[in-house]
Protein backbone atom coordinates (compact mmCIF):
# COMPACT_ATOMS: atom_id res chain seq x y z
CA UNK A 1 0.00 0.00 0.00
CA UNK A 2 2.65 2.50 1.12
CA UNK A 3 3.66 4.34 -2.05
CA UNK A 4 0.18 4.04 -3.56
CA UNK A 5 -1.31 5.62 -0.43
CA UNK A 6 1.02 8.62 -0.74
CA UNK A 7 0.17 8.94 -4.44
CA UNK A 8 -3.53 8.73 -3.65
CA UNK A 9 -3.15 11.41 -0.98
CA UNK A 10 -1.31 13.69 -3.40
CA UNK A 11 -3.94 13.03 -6.06
CA UNK A 12 -6.74 13.78 -3.62
CA UNK A 13 -5.11 17.01 -2.41
CA UNK A 14 -4.52 18.10 -6.02
CA UNK A 15 -8.18 17.56 -6.90
CA UNK A 16 -9.32 19.51 -3.84
CA UNK A 17 -6.90 22.34 -4.70
CA UNK A 18 -8.23 22.48 -8.26
CA UNK A 19 -11.78 22.71 -6.92
CA UNK A 20 -10.94 25.83 -4.91
CA UNK A 21 -11.09 28.73 -7.37
CA UNK A 22 -9.65 31.24 -4.91
CA UNK A 23 -6.60 29.11 -4.12
CA UNK A 24 -6.20 28.41 -7.80
CA UNK A 25 -6.24 32.11 -8.72
CA UNK A 26 -4.00 33.36 -5.94
CA UNK A 27 -1.65 30.39 -5.95
CA UNK A 28 -1.23 29.89 -9.66
CA UNK A 29 -1.92 33.01 -11.72
CA UNK A 30 -1.75 35.95 -9.32
CA UNK A 31 1.97 36.71 -9.92
CA UNK A 32 1.42 36.77 -13.70
CA UNK A 33 -1.71 38.91 -13.40
CA UNK A 34 0.16 41.32 -11.15
CA UNK A 35 3.01 41.64 -13.67
CA UNK A 36 0.56 42.19 -16.54
CA UNK A 37 -1.34 44.81 -14.56
CA UNK A 38 1.84 46.63 -13.53
CA UNK A 39 3.40 46.47 -16.99
CA UNK A 40 0.36 47.59 -18.92
CA UNK A 41 -1.41 49.96 -16.57
CA UNK A 42 1.32 51.64 -14.54
CA UNK A 43 2.91 54.47 -16.49
CA UNK A 44 6.63 54.10 -16.98
CA UNK A 45 6.87 50.55 -15.61
CA UNK A 46 8.02 48.94 -18.81
CA UNK A 47 9.87 51.86 -20.41
CA UNK A 48 13.08 53.46 -19.29
CA UNK A 49 15.73 52.03 -16.99
CA UNK A 50 15.50 53.79 -13.64
CA UNK A 51 18.62 55.17 -12.02
CA UNK A 52 17.50 54.27 -8.49
CA UNK A 53 17.07 50.61 -9.55
CA UNK A 54 20.67 50.38 -10.73
CA UNK A 55 19.79 50.64 -14.40
CA UNK A 56 16.91 48.15 -14.35
CA UNK A 57 13.36 48.96 -15.39
CA UNK A 58 10.58 48.72 -12.81
CA UNK A 59 9.12 45.69 -14.60
CA UNK A 60 12.51 43.95 -14.30
CA UNK A 61 12.70 44.60 -10.57
CA UNK A 62 9.11 43.54 -10.06
CA UNK A 63 9.57 40.16 -11.74
CA UNK A 64 11.39 38.52 -8.78
CA UNK A 65 9.13 40.48 -6.42
CA UNK A 66 6.00 39.02 -8.06
CA UNK A 67 7.54 35.54 -7.99
CA UNK A 68 8.34 35.95 -4.29
CA UNK A 69 4.83 37.24 -3.65
CA UNK A 70 3.49 34.09 -5.31
CA UNK A 71 5.54 31.95 -2.91
CA UNK A 72 4.33 33.92 0.10
CA UNK A 73 0.71 33.62 -1.07
CA UNK A 74 0.97 29.85 -1.37
CA UNK A 75 2.90 29.42 1.86
CA UNK A 76 1.06 31.86 4.11
CA UNK A 77 -2.40 32.33 2.59
CA UNK A 78 -3.21 28.94 1.05
CA UNK A 79 -1.39 26.39 3.20
CA UNK A 80 -2.17 27.37 6.84
CA UNK A 81 -6.00 27.40 6.52
CA UNK A 82 -5.88 23.96 4.87
CA UNK A 83 -3.95 22.59 7.86
CA UNK A 84 -6.26 24.43 10.28
CA UNK A 85 -9.26 22.88 8.54
CA UNK A 86 -7.79 19.39 8.62
CA UNK A 87 -7.17 19.74 12.34
CA UNK A 88 -10.58 21.32 13.03
CA UNK A 89 -12.44 18.63 11.04
CA UNK A 90 -10.51 15.82 12.75
CA UNK A 91 -9.12 14.68 9.39
CA UNK A 92 -5.58 14.35 10.77
CA UNK A 93 -6.92 12.55 13.86
CA UNK A 94 -8.96 10.21 11.67
CA UNK A 95 -5.86 9.38 9.60
CA UNK A 96 -4.03 8.40 12.77
CA UNK A 97 -6.44 5.47 13.17
CA UNK A 98 -5.45 4.11 9.74
CA UNK A 99 -2.21 2.35 8.81
CA UNK A 100 -1.08 5.57 7.08
CA UNK A 101 0.57 8.20 9.27
CA UNK A 102 -0.92 11.68 8.72
CA UNK A 103 2.62 13.01 8.07
CA UNK A 104 2.14 11.55 4.60
CA UNK A 105 -0.72 13.99 4.09
CA UNK A 106 1.60 16.86 5.06
CA UNK A 107 4.24 15.76 2.58
CA UNK A 108 1.58 15.39 -0.11
CA UNK A 109 0.38 18.93 0.63
CA UNK A 110 3.91 20.36 0.61
CA UNK A 111 4.72 18.60 -2.67
CA UNK A 112 1.51 19.96 -4.19
CA UNK A 113 2.38 23.49 -3.10
CA UNK A 114 5.86 23.23 -4.55
CA UNK A 115 4.49 21.98 -7.88
CA UNK A 116 1.97 24.84 -7.97
CA UNK A 117 4.77 27.28 -7.09
CA UNK A 118 6.87 26.03 -10.01
CA UNK A 119 3.91 26.36 -12.39
CA UNK A 120 3.26 29.89 -11.13
CA UNK A 121 6.97 30.64 -11.65
CA UNK A 122 6.88 29.38 -15.24
CA UNK A 123 3.78 31.49 -15.94
CA UNK A 124 5.29 34.63 -14.41
CA UNK A 125 8.64 34.16 -16.20
CA UNK A 126 6.85 33.68 -19.50
CA UNK A 127 4.80 36.84 -19.02
CA UNK A 128 7.87 38.92 -18.14
CA UNK A 129 10.08 37.61 -20.89
CA UNK A 130 7.47 37.47 -23.67
CA UNK A 131 5.33 40.51 -22.89
CA UNK A 132 7.92 42.86 -21.40
CA UNK A 133 11.26 41.75 -22.89
CA UNK A 134 12.75 40.99 -19.50
CA UNK A 135 16.10 39.24 -20.03
CA UNK A 136 16.37 35.49 -19.48
CA UNK A 137 18.01 34.82 -16.05
CA UNK A 138 21.78 35.38 -16.29
CA UNK A 139 22.47 32.31 -14.16
CA UNK A 140 19.48 30.07 -14.70
CA UNK A 141 20.69 27.12 -12.59
CA UNK A 142 21.50 29.38 -9.66
CA UNK A 143 18.13 31.06 -10.09
CA UNK A 144 16.23 27.76 -9.97
CA UNK A 145 18.15 26.59 -6.90
CA UNK A 146 17.55 29.93 -5.18
CA UNK A 147 13.86 29.67 -6.05
CA UNK A 148 13.58 26.21 -4.50
CA UNK A 149 15.39 27.32 -1.34
CA UNK A 150 13.10 30.36 -1.21
CA UNK A 151 10.04 28.12 -1.48
CA UNK A 152 11.37 25.85 1.28
CA UNK A 153 12.07 28.75 3.66
CA UNK A 154 8.72 30.49 3.11
CA UNK A 155 6.74 27.25 3.28
CA UNK A 156 8.52 26.41 6.54
CA UNK A 157 6.99 29.53 8.07
CA UNK A 158 3.58 28.55 6.66
CA UNK A 159 4.00 25.03 8.02
CA UNK A 160 4.73 26.44 11.47
CA UNK A 161 1.52 28.50 11.32
CA UNK A 162 -0.38 25.45 10.10
CA UNK A 163 1.23 23.33 12.81
CA UNK A 164 -0.51 25.23 15.58
CA UNK A 165 -3.67 26.69 13.96
CA UNK A 166 -6.71 25.01 15.53
CA UNK A 167 -9.21 26.07 12.89
CA UNK A 168 -9.55 27.26 9.30
CA UNK A 169 -10.05 30.83 10.40
CA UNK A 170 -7.18 30.92 12.89
CA UNK A 171 -4.91 29.50 10.18
CA UNK A 172 -6.05 32.23 7.81
CA UNK A 173 -5.75 34.99 10.43
CA UNK A 174 -2.25 34.08 11.64
CA UNK A 175 -1.10 33.50 8.05
CA UNK A 176 -2.39 36.91 6.93
CA UNK A 177 -0.81 38.71 9.87
CA UNK A 178 2.57 37.44 8.70
CA UNK A 179 1.83 37.70 4.97
CA UNK A 180 1.46 41.48 4.78
CA UNK A 181 4.59 42.42 6.77
CA UNK A 182 6.49 39.86 4.68
CA UNK A 183 5.20 41.44 1.45
CA UNK A 184 6.21 44.87 2.66
CA UNK A 185 9.70 43.69 3.61
CA UNK A 186 9.91 41.68 0.37
CA UNK A 187 9.64 44.97 -1.52
CA UNK A 188 6.11 44.72 -2.94
CA UNK A 189 5.39 48.38 -2.11
CA UNK A 190 8.95 49.74 -1.99
CA UNK A 191 11.47 47.65 -3.97
CA UNK A 192 14.45 46.60 -1.87
CA UNK A 193 16.80 48.66 -4.11
CA UNK A 194 15.16 51.91 -2.95
CA UNK A 195 14.63 50.90 0.69
CA UNK A 196 16.56 52.89 3.32
CA UNK A 197 19.57 50.85 4.53
CA UNK A 198 18.01 50.08 7.93
CA UNK A 199 14.83 48.77 6.35
CA UNK A 200 16.73 46.72 3.82
CA UNK A 201 18.73 45.16 6.64
CA UNK A 202 15.48 44.03 8.29
CA UNK A 203 14.26 42.84 4.88
CA UNK A 204 17.44 40.76 4.50
CA UNK A 205 16.56 38.91 7.69
CA UNK A 206 13.10 37.81 6.51
CA UNK A 207 12.68 34.80 4.24
CA UNK A 208 10.82 36.77 1.57
CA UNK A 209 13.34 39.66 1.65
CA UNK A 210 16.26 37.24 1.32
CA UNK A 211 14.38 35.30 -1.38
CA UNK A 212 13.63 38.38 -3.51
CA UNK A 213 17.18 39.68 -3.03
CA UNK A 214 18.76 36.37 -4.04
CA UNK A 215 16.41 35.82 -7.02
CA UNK A 216 17.09 39.38 -8.22
CA UNK A 217 20.87 38.82 -8.03
CA UNK A 218 20.80 35.45 -9.80
CA UNK A 219 18.48 36.77 -12.52
CA UNK A 220 20.08 40.08 -13.38
CA UNK A 221 23.74 39.84 -12.32
CA UNK A 222 24.24 36.09 -12.24
CA UNK A 223 25.68 36.27 -8.73
CA UNK A 224 24.51 34.90 -5.41
CA UNK A 225 24.94 36.57 -2.03
CA UNK A 226 25.79 33.82 0.47
CA UNK A 227 24.16 35.85 3.27
CA UNK A 228 20.77 35.50 1.57
CA UNK A 229 21.22 31.76 1.22
CA UNK A 230 22.26 31.49 4.84
CA UNK A 231 19.20 33.39 6.08
CA UNK A 232 16.89 31.15 4.08
CA UNK A 233 18.69 27.97 5.17
CA UNK A 234 18.31 29.02 8.80
CA UNK A 235 14.53 29.40 8.30
CA UNK A 236 14.30 25.99 6.69
CA UNK A 237 16.23 24.28 9.47
CA UNK A 238 15.10 26.21 12.55
CA UNK A 239 11.50 27.08 11.65
CA UNK A 240 10.93 23.85 9.73
CA UNK A 241 12.16 21.69 12.61
CA UNK A 242 10.20 23.79 15.09
CA UNK A 243 7.06 23.24 12.99
CA UNK A 244 7.62 19.49 13.03
CA UNK A 245 8.23 19.57 16.80
CA UNK A 246 5.15 21.59 17.75
CA UNK A 247 2.87 20.07 15.12
CA UNK A 248 -0.46 19.06 16.64
CA UNK A 249 -2.38 16.25 15.02
CA UNK A 250 -5.57 17.33 16.80
CA UNK B 1 -12.55 -15.58 22.53
CA UNK B 2 -11.78 -12.06 23.64
CA UNK B 3 -10.67 -9.78 20.79
CA UNK B 4 -10.12 -6.78 23.05
CA UNK B 5 -8.77 -7.05 26.58
CA UNK B 6 -8.33 -3.96 28.72
CA UNK B 7 -6.80 -4.27 32.18
CA UNK B 8 -6.90 -1.47 34.73
CA UNK B 9 -6.64 1.29 32.10
CA UNK B 10 -5.63 4.70 33.48
CA UNK B 11 -5.50 7.98 31.56
CA UNK B 12 -4.67 11.22 33.30
CA UNK B 13 -5.39 14.74 32.04
CA UNK B 14 -4.25 17.72 34.08
CA UNK B 15 -3.95 15.83 37.35
CA UNK B 16 -7.25 13.94 37.22
CA UNK B 17 -7.76 10.40 36.03
CA UNK B 18 -10.45 10.67 33.35
CA UNK B 19 -10.08 6.92 33.00
CA UNK B 20 -9.46 5.48 36.43
CA UNK B 21 -8.86 1.75 36.32
CA UNK B 22 -11.22 0.46 33.65
CA UNK B 23 -11.10 -3.26 32.82
CA UNK B 24 -13.22 -5.15 30.30
CA UNK B 25 -13.09 -7.72 27.55
CA UNK B 26 -14.88 -7.74 24.23
CA UNK B 27 -15.86 -11.11 22.76
CA UNK B 28 -15.55 -11.89 19.05
CA UNK B 29 -18.77 -11.30 17.15
CA UNK B 30 -20.64 -9.30 19.76
CA UNK B 31 -21.88 -5.71 19.83
CA UNK B 32 -20.30 -4.30 22.94
CA UNK B 33 -21.82 -1.07 24.22
CA UNK B 34 -20.14 1.60 26.32
CA UNK B 35 -22.56 4.03 27.96
CA UNK B 36 -22.17 6.75 30.52
CA UNK B 37 -22.70 10.46 31.12
CA UNK B 38 -20.67 13.12 29.27
CA UNK B 39 -17.09 13.18 30.49
CA UNK B 40 -17.32 9.64 31.89
CA UNK B 41 -14.23 8.54 29.96
CA UNK B 42 -15.99 6.58 27.20
CA UNK B 43 -14.26 8.31 24.29
CA UNK B 44 -10.86 8.31 26.00
CA UNK B 45 -11.26 4.57 26.56
CA UNK B 46 -12.03 3.73 22.92
CA UNK B 47 -9.39 6.18 21.69
CA UNK B 48 -6.84 4.35 23.83
CA UNK B 49 -8.01 1.06 22.35
CA UNK B 50 -7.64 2.51 18.82
CA UNK B 51 -4.11 3.67 19.62
CA UNK B 52 -4.87 7.41 19.51
CA UNK B 53 -4.07 7.86 23.21
CA UNK B 54 -1.12 6.55 25.13
CA UNK B 55 -2.41 5.12 28.42
CA UNK B 56 -0.82 6.28 31.68
CA UNK B 57 -1.37 2.89 33.22
CA UNK B 58 -2.78 -0.57 32.64
CA UNK B 59 -2.65 -2.70 29.55
CA UNK B 60 -4.59 -3.00 26.31
CA UNK B 61 -4.55 -5.95 23.98
CA UNK B 62 -6.36 -5.80 20.64
CA UNK B 63 -6.39 -9.05 18.65
CA UNK B 64 -3.42 -10.02 20.78
CA UNK B 65 -1.53 -6.87 19.75
CA UNK B 66 -0.49 -3.65 21.49
CA UNK B 67 -2.23 -0.65 19.85
CA UNK B 68 0.86 1.53 20.49
CA UNK B 69 3.70 -0.83 19.61
CA UNK B 70 1.87 -2.66 16.82
CA UNK B 71 0.02 0.39 15.50
CA UNK B 72 0.26 -0.56 11.84
CA UNK B 73 -1.07 -4.08 12.32
CA UNK B 74 -3.86 -2.95 14.67
CA UNK B 75 -4.87 -0.17 12.25
CA UNK B 76 -5.08 -2.73 9.42
CA UNK B 77 -7.51 -4.86 11.42
CA UNK B 78 -9.55 -2.31 13.38
CA UNK B 79 -11.85 0.21 11.69
CA UNK B 80 -12.68 3.37 13.58
CA UNK B 81 -15.37 6.02 13.34
CA UNK B 82 -14.45 8.99 15.49
CA UNK B 83 -16.75 11.37 17.27
CA UNK B 84 -16.91 14.83 15.64
CA UNK B 85 -14.75 14.00 12.70
CA UNK B 86 -15.65 14.97 9.16
CA UNK B 87 -14.23 15.12 5.66
CA UNK B 88 -13.32 17.95 3.29
CA UNK B 89 -16.43 19.68 1.91
CA UNK B 90 -15.39 19.23 -1.69
CA UNK B 91 -14.33 15.61 -1.61
CA UNK B 92 -16.70 13.21 -3.39
CA UNK B 93 -17.97 10.04 -1.75
CA UNK B 94 -16.17 7.63 -4.08
CA UNK B 95 -12.95 9.66 -3.86
CA UNK B 96 -12.92 9.39 -0.08
CA UNK B 97 -13.59 5.65 -0.26
CA UNK B 98 -10.90 5.04 -2.90
CA UNK B 99 -8.41 7.11 -0.89
CA UNK B 100 -9.05 5.22 2.35
CA UNK B 101 -9.09 1.90 0.48
CA UNK B 102 -5.51 2.62 -0.65
CA UNK B 103 -4.39 2.63 3.02
CA UNK B 104 -5.21 -1.04 3.59
CA UNK B 105 -3.74 -4.38 2.50
CA UNK B 106 -7.15 -5.96 1.92
CA UNK B 107 -9.60 -3.22 1.01
CA UNK B 108 -13.30 -3.90 0.59
CA UNK B 109 -15.07 -3.18 -2.68
CA UNK B 110 -16.38 0.34 -2.11
CA UNK B 111 -19.24 -0.04 -4.56
CA UNK B 112 -20.87 -2.90 -2.70
CA UNK B 113 -20.11 -1.17 0.61
CA UNK B 114 -22.11 1.84 -0.58
CA UNK B 115 -25.01 -0.42 -1.53
CA UNK B 116 -24.93 -2.15 1.84
CA UNK B 117 -25.03 1.20 3.64
CA UNK B 118 -27.85 2.60 1.56
CA UNK B 119 -25.62 5.15 -0.18
CA UNK B 120 -26.04 3.75 -3.68
CA UNK B 121 -26.31 6.59 -6.17
CA UNK B 122 -24.27 8.87 -3.88
CA UNK B 123 -20.83 7.88 -5.19
CA UNK B 124 -20.41 11.17 -7.04
CA UNK B 125 -22.00 13.40 -4.41
CA UNK B 126 -19.83 15.97 -2.68
CA UNK B 127 -19.39 15.53 1.07
CA UNK B 128 -21.05 18.84 1.91
CA UNK B 129 -24.19 17.87 -0.01
CA UNK B 130 -24.80 14.77 2.15
CA UNK B 131 -27.38 14.77 4.95
CA UNK B 132 -26.31 14.09 8.54
CA UNK B 133 -27.38 10.46 8.28
CA UNK B 134 -25.57 9.98 4.98
CA UNK B 135 -22.38 11.48 6.43
CA UNK B 136 -22.57 9.06 9.34
CA UNK B 137 -23.13 6.12 7.00
CA UNK B 138 -20.13 7.25 4.97
CA UNK B 139 -18.11 7.37 8.21
CA UNK B 140 -19.18 3.76 8.82
CA UNK B 141 -18.20 2.88 5.26
CA UNK B 142 -14.74 4.37 5.84
CA UNK B 143 -14.46 2.40 9.09
CA UNK B 144 -15.26 -0.79 7.15
CA UNK B 145 -13.25 -0.10 3.97
CA UNK B 146 -10.22 -2.02 5.24
CA UNK B 147 -12.34 -5.16 5.96
CA UNK B 148 -11.66 -4.91 9.70
CA UNK B 149 -12.28 -7.61 12.29
CA UNK B 150 -13.35 -4.97 14.82
CA UNK B 151 -15.28 -1.75 14.20
CA UNK B 152 -15.19 0.97 16.86
CA UNK B 153 -18.06 3.44 16.48
CA UNK B 154 -18.13 6.51 18.74
CA UNK B 155 -21.40 8.43 19.13
CA UNK B 156 -22.53 7.44 15.71
CA UNK B 157 -26.14 8.58 15.95
CA UNK B 158 -25.74 11.82 17.91
CA UNK B 159 -27.48 14.63 16.02
CA UNK B 160 -29.45 12.33 13.71
CA UNK B 161 -33.22 12.41 13.37
CA UNK B 162 -35.12 9.32 14.62
CA UNK B 163 -35.54 7.79 11.16
CA UNK B 164 -31.87 8.22 10.26
CA UNK B 165 -30.94 6.77 13.65
CA UNK B 166 -33.07 3.68 13.03
CA UNK B 167 -31.47 3.25 9.59
CA UNK B 168 -28.01 3.36 11.16
CA UNK B 169 -29.08 0.77 13.76
CA UNK B 170 -30.04 -1.57 10.95
CA UNK B 171 -26.61 -1.00 9.43
CA UNK B 172 -24.83 -1.84 12.70
CA UNK B 173 -26.77 -5.11 13.02
CA UNK B 174 -25.77 -5.97 9.46
CA UNK B 175 -22.11 -5.34 10.31
CA UNK B 176 -22.31 -7.68 13.27
CA UNK B 177 -24.12 -10.30 11.16
CA UNK B 178 -21.24 -10.15 8.67
CA UNK B 179 -18.92 -11.30 11.47
CA UNK B 180 -17.36 -8.00 12.56
CA UNK B 181 -17.10 -7.33 16.28
CA UNK B 182 -18.59 -3.91 17.09
CA UNK B 183 -17.70 -1.58 19.95
CA UNK B 184 -20.39 1.07 20.21
CA UNK B 185 -20.12 4.21 22.33
CA UNK B 186 -23.48 5.85 22.82
CA UNK B 187 -25.54 7.89 25.22
CA UNK B 188 -28.88 6.72 23.85
CA UNK B 189 -30.12 3.95 26.12
CA UNK B 190 -32.75 2.87 23.62
CA UNK B 191 -29.95 2.34 21.11
CA UNK B 192 -27.82 0.36 23.56
CA UNK B 193 -30.79 -1.78 24.68
CA UNK B 194 -31.81 -2.53 21.12
CA UNK B 195 -28.34 -3.27 19.68
CA UNK B 196 -25.88 -4.39 22.31
CA UNK B 197 -25.18 -7.92 23.48
CA UNK B 198 -23.38 -6.56 26.51
CA UNK B 199 -23.14 -3.08 27.96
CA UNK B 200 -20.50 -1.47 30.12
CA UNK B 201 -21.77 1.46 32.20
CA UNK B 202 -18.98 3.95 32.88
CA UNK B 203 -19.00 6.99 35.14
CA UNK B 204 -16.15 9.19 36.37
CA UNK B 205 -13.60 6.93 34.73
CA UNK B 206 -14.78 3.75 36.44
CA UNK B 207 -16.88 0.77 35.43
CA UNK B 208 -20.20 0.80 37.30
CA UNK B 209 -21.57 -2.35 35.72
CA UNK B 210 -20.93 -4.72 32.81
CA UNK B 211 -23.79 -7.02 31.87
CA UNK B 212 -26.37 -7.88 29.24
CA UNK B 213 -29.15 -5.29 28.83
CA UNK B 214 -31.65 -7.57 30.63
CA UNK B 215 -29.07 -8.32 33.30
CA UNK B 216 -28.64 -4.60 33.97
CA UNK B 217 -32.40 -4.08 34.16
CA UNK B 218 -32.77 -6.98 36.60
CA UNK B 219 -30.30 -5.33 38.95
CA UNK B 220 -32.81 -2.63 39.79
CA UNK B 221 -35.60 -5.19 40.26
CA UNK B 222 -37.99 -6.48 37.66
CA UNK B 223 -40.34 -3.58 38.27
CA UNK B 224 -43.64 -3.06 36.47
CA UNK B 225 -45.99 -0.11 36.40
CA UNK B 226 -49.65 -0.95 35.61
CA UNK B 227 -51.68 2.07 34.56
CA UNK B 228 -55.41 2.13 33.75
CA UNK B 229 -58.74 3.95 34.13
CA UNK B 230 -61.22 1.64 35.94
CA UNK B 231 -64.81 1.52 34.63
CA UNK B 232 -66.11 1.36 38.23
CA UNK B 233 -64.89 2.45 41.65
CA UNK B 234 -62.20 0.32 43.23
CA UNK B 235 -60.60 0.95 46.62
CA UNK B 236 -56.86 1.54 46.94
CA UNK B 237 -56.77 -0.73 49.98
CA UNK B 238 -58.10 -3.65 47.98
CA UNK B 239 -55.49 -3.13 45.29
CA UNK B 240 -52.66 -2.73 47.80
CA UNK B 241 -53.61 -6.06 49.36
CA UNK B 242 -53.02 -7.97 46.09
CA UNK B 243 -49.87 -10.11 45.87
CA UNK B 244 -46.87 -8.38 44.33
CA UNK B 245 -48.31 -4.88 44.55
CA UNK B 246 -45.89 -2.40 46.09
CA UNK B 247 -47.75 0.88 45.76
CA UNK B 248 -50.93 2.43 44.44
CA UNK B 249 -51.16 5.96 43.12
CA UNK B 250 -54.08 8.02 41.78
CA UNK B 251 -53.62 10.53 39.01
CA UNK B 252 -57.08 11.98 38.28
CA UNK B 253 -59.17 9.07 37.02
CA UNK B 254 -56.07 6.97 36.38
CA UNK B 255 -54.76 4.32 38.77
CA UNK B 256 -51.04 3.57 38.80
CA UNK B 257 -49.89 0.38 40.45
CA UNK B 258 -46.23 -0.38 40.95
CA UNK B 259 -45.15 -3.92 41.67
CA UNK B 260 -43.41 -7.11 40.58
CA UNK B 261 -44.24 -9.49 37.74
CA UNK B 262 -46.84 -11.18 39.98
CA UNK B 263 -48.76 -7.94 40.35
CA UNK B 264 -49.78 -7.94 36.69
CA UNK B 265 -51.58 -11.25 36.95
CA UNK B 266 -53.08 -10.40 40.38
CA UNK B 267 -54.46 -7.05 39.27
CA UNK B 268 -55.92 -8.25 35.98
CA UNK B 269 -57.66 -11.27 37.55
CA UNK B 270 -58.94 -9.10 40.43
CA UNK B 271 -60.46 -6.65 37.94
CA UNK B 272 -61.95 -9.49 35.85
CA UNK B 273 -63.59 -10.97 38.94
CA UNK B 274 -65.21 -7.65 39.72
CA UNK B 275 -66.15 -7.22 36.07
CA UNK B 276 -64.31 -3.92 36.03
CA UNK B 277 -62.91 -2.91 32.68
CA UNK B 278 -59.42 -1.42 32.67
CA UNK B 279 -59.59 1.34 30.07
CA UNK B 280 -56.34 2.63 28.52
CA UNK B 281 -54.45 -0.21 30.16
CA UNK B 282 -50.64 0.13 29.93
CA UNK B 283 -48.03 -2.06 31.50
CA UNK B 284 -44.56 -0.60 31.52
CA UNK B 285 -41.42 -2.45 32.43
CA UNK B 286 -38.27 -0.91 33.71
CA UNK B 287 -36.11 -0.02 30.74
CA UNK B 288 -32.36 0.14 30.39
CA UNK B 289 -32.73 3.88 30.84
CA UNK B 290 -34.22 3.33 34.34
CA UNK B 291 -31.41 0.92 35.15
CA UNK B 292 -28.81 3.36 33.81
CA UNK B 293 -30.20 6.27 35.82
CA UNK B 294 -30.33 4.16 38.96
CA UNK B 295 -26.74 2.95 38.43
CA UNK B 296 -25.22 6.34 37.68
CA UNK B 297 -27.08 7.94 40.59
CA UNK B 298 -25.74 5.27 42.96
CA UNK B 299 -22.25 5.96 41.71
CA UNK B 300 -22.41 9.65 42.63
Amino acid sequence: MSSSATMKLAQSETRLFLRDPIALFFGLVFPSVLLLALGYFFPGFGDEPAADLGGLRYIDTYTPIAIGLGLATLGLVTLPPILGTYRQFGILRRLRTTPVHPARLLWALMALHIVVAVLALIAAMTVSIVAFDVVFPENFVAFVLVFLLSAASIFSVGLLVGAIARTTSSGAAIGMSIYFPFLFLGGVWIPRQVMPDGLRFVSDLTPLGAAVGAMDDAWFSGTVDVAHLLVMAVYVVVVGLLAIRVFRWE
Amino acid sequence: MAVIEVENLIKNYGGTNVVDGISFGVEAGEIFGIVGPNGAGKTTTVESVSGLRVPDGGSISVLGLDPQRDHYEVAQRVGVQLQESRLQDKIRVHEALELYASFYDTPADWGSLLDRLGLEGKANAGYSSLSGGQKQRLAIALALIGTPEIAILDELTTGLDPQARRDVWGTIEQIRDSGVTVVLVTHFMEEAERLCDRIMVVDQGRVLALDTPSGLIKRIGAGQVIRFRPSAEVADSELSALPGVEGVLRKGEMVEIAGTDDAVHAVTSFLAQRQIIAHELRIEQNSLEDAYLALTKEGK
